[in-house]
């Protein structure tokens, strides 16, 4: 597998493997919640590396992963006091947790040779790097499958999927009726703290590919551009999934043509692709409330000047 | 507490060095404006614009660089200059968080994350530009990630100073409007105040405080300059003013003690300390402070467990001794 093809299928596995939860990640109002999550999964990270020496390792993601709940559920516990407004609680512990981190790898903690600016930012080509191969009786080259990391994001794409199938009604009805969620009898709480705990694996695993910003870009850009588009639950996974898809190859496309930074300039490219959709829709709103002011008042502009006007 | 720092560094060797000085005095500056205008945003519950703000700083910042050494032909690290494409652009990210949540269904806290990560893969693209390219005066461009107190120099002070006064006069003079708009926005555009205008002001004012600090704190960690000491201010407090002053005071005195920390242990970057330093301050202040802290709290409960746990004793005692029986309540009913 050639090198191009190996990280342009990780770009598309891993905005895949991140929109799908994001979907319920931005329905939630979760959003900066994983903003939270990418930047506290750092001491996580680090603890992690100081026991595996692995930074491919699951163990460490998981770990990690741990790391990133704890913003979760010091958030919930932080917000159940009624000591805190508004979203304080979330920007109060995750600064706290990334400081660790950053004290702990400037300590060289570990012996880990995280470079602090890749932690932010990510590197997408350097992690498609590490090529998974195969020893094939008979062929003189080995068999290469690709880089390794395609199919650690593989493997979280799937868990996230049959997750979401699972738990898909659940997930449903504490989203848009918890109230009546609850009277059904089921646990809101610990499907939350479920949910956010696979956000936190997928963060950590995308982590070394897309960095801790834009990560929130993979989550939270995709659904919310899917959810200008459409009201209906299933057809705004399906777009989100298209949209993640279709953004990862012509993010990486473009980053690529214009040798910019990779896991930036798709994150820009998510952006961009969400302010054309909001404009277009913006756009085709204005103009059927026109046509329809048209319909009922029975007027028609004539002139340039009312068409303007009206 | 000052005895065990003095074994490490004592004050007095403390003030005597200037890069010590800039970072003791910057950083608390930098917390005193931060904190006091960061209540606005707690009141307002949207705190987490603080985070959007320093991210979309630094494509401001950088863009500015790049503005000022390819078309201007002057000095990049003219700090005007920086701060200026700084504050435009944290502007213009309110601004389109704030567009984003009013022209859809979205809700704010998704507005924010696409806005800044836009703007932060913005910034960072330009930052591959810039690092790529032979500019002069690049260097130093790397510490608006994650900040650096020891490059402050003492014009960066006096700019920190004057631009952080301009800020917190401005709160002072529109001191009745803002209020107004934070705690009863209908009744403060029903009374004819321009709520965009007014809002726009305010957020005005946060940028600045974010700005002065992204270059010695960093862009991630400046989020908790703005919400660490107002939150934990707001639990020892009752009245807005009382408020503001207080969390100035702890963003000021938790800065400077975060810098003095880290200076005097050595080797540990000054942004995490202060952060940390700040979130004890805010720990002390849910578990301490008067009426409603946790521990006030968990003692009340027990209190009232005792109470309660003591009547129904004295009211089932009282219902079992005229019949003689120890059957439950209830129990007898078919």
């Amino acid at each position: 597998m050639s090198f191009l093809l190996g990280a342009t299928l990780v770009a598309v596995t891993m905005a895949m493997a991140c929109a799908l939860p994001g979907v319920f990640v931005v329905l939630r109002k979760n959003s900066m919640l994983v903003d939270g999550i990418g930047h506290a999964v750092l001491p996580g990270i680090v603890i992690g590396y100081a026991i595996t020496q692995d930074l491919g390792s699951p163990w460490l993601i998981l770990g990690a992963a741990l790391a990133g709940l704890v913003v979760v559920l010091g958030n919930e516990y932080l917000t159940r006091t009624g000591l805190l407004a508004g979203d304080s609680p979330q920007g109060l512990v995750f600064p706290a947790l990334f400081s660790i981190g950053v004290i702990m790898v400037t300590a060289d903690f570990a012996n880990i040779h995280l470079d602090t600016h890749a932690v932010l930012v990510g590197d997408l080509n350097l992690a498609s790097f590490q090529q998974l191969t195969i020893e094939a009786p008979g062929r003189s080259p080995n068999l290469d499958l690709g880089p390794v990391y395609l199919y650690v994001m593989l493997a979280v794409l799937l868990v996230n999927v049959a997750f979401l199938a699972a738990f898909y009604r659940q997930l449903k009805l504490t989203t848009f009726d918890p109230q009546f969620a609850r009277t059904l009898g089921i646990r809101s709480g610990a499907l939350n703290t479920g949910f956010m705990f696979l956000v936190s694996i997928t963060v950590t695993a995308a982590f070394n590919g897309a960095g801790a910003i834009l990560v929130i870009a993979l989550i939270v850009a995709p659904p919310a551009t899917a959810y200008l588009l459409t009201d209906r639950l299933p057809v705004m996974i399906g777009l989100t999934v298209g949209i993640a898809g279709a953004g990862a190859v012509g993010g990486f496309w473009a980053a690529y043509a214009a040798n910019a930074a990779t896991s930036a300039g798709m994150s820009v490219f998510y952006g961009v692709v969400f302010l054309l959709v909001l404009a277009a829709t913006r756009a085709a709103r204005a103009r059927r409330r026109r046509s329809s002011l048209q319909r009922t008042t029975g007027t028609r502009p004539t002139t340039p000047e009312q068409a303007l006007i009206g | 507490m000052s005895d065990v720092l003095g074994a490490l560094m004592g004050p007095g060797a403390f003030f005597d060095d200037h890069t010590f000085r800039m970072a003791f005095f910057g950083t608390a500056v930098i917390g005193l404006v931060a904190g006091a205008l960061g209540s606005f945003a707690y009141l307002r519950k949207q705190s987490l614009i603080s985070d959007v703000i320093s991210h979309s700083a630094l494509p401001g910042t950088l863009g500015a660089f790049l503005l000022a050494v390819v078309v201007l032909e002057v000095d990049g690290r003219n700090m005007a200059v920086l701060m200026l494409g700084a504050v435009v652009a944290g502007t213009l990210a309110v601004g389109l968080a704030q567009y984003v949540t009013r022209a859809t269904k979205l809700s704010i806290d998704a507005a924010m994350a696409i806005t800044l990560s836009l703007f932060f893969g913005a910034g960072m693209l330009l930052m591959r530009i810039i690092s790529n390219g032979a500019y002069p005066g690049k260097g130093g461009i790397q510490d608006y990630l994650f900040g650096n107190a020891s490059v402050i120099t003492k014009a960066d002070l006096i700019a920190s100073i004057s631009v952080g006064t301009a800020a917190l006069v401005l709160m002072v003079v529109f001191w009745k409007e803002i209020t107004l708009r934070t705690f009863d926005p209908d009744h403060s555009t029903v009374l004819g105040f321009h709520a965009r205008a007014i809002d726009a002001l305010m957020f005005i004012t946060i940028v600045i405080a974010i700005v002065i600090g992204v270059k010695a704190v960093g862009l991630v960690l400046m989020v908790a300059f703005v919400v660490t000491p107002p939150s934990a201010a707001r639990q020892w407090t009752r009245t807005l003013p009382a408020m503001v002053v207080l969390s100035g005071i702890i963003g000021g005195l938790g800065s400077g003690l975060g810098a003095y920390l880290s200076i005097a242990v050595g080797g540990v970057p000054t942004g995490p300390l202060i952060v940390l330093t700040l979130f004890a301050f805010l720990v002390l202040s849910l578990l301490l402070a008067p009426g409603r802290s946790l521990i006030t709290r968990a003692r009340g409960r027990t209190r009232h467990r005792r109470i309660l746990l003591r009547q129904l004793v004295a009211e089932r005692e009282a219902h079992i001794e005229p019949q003689g029986s120890t059957t439950l309540p209830g129990a007898g009913q078919s």
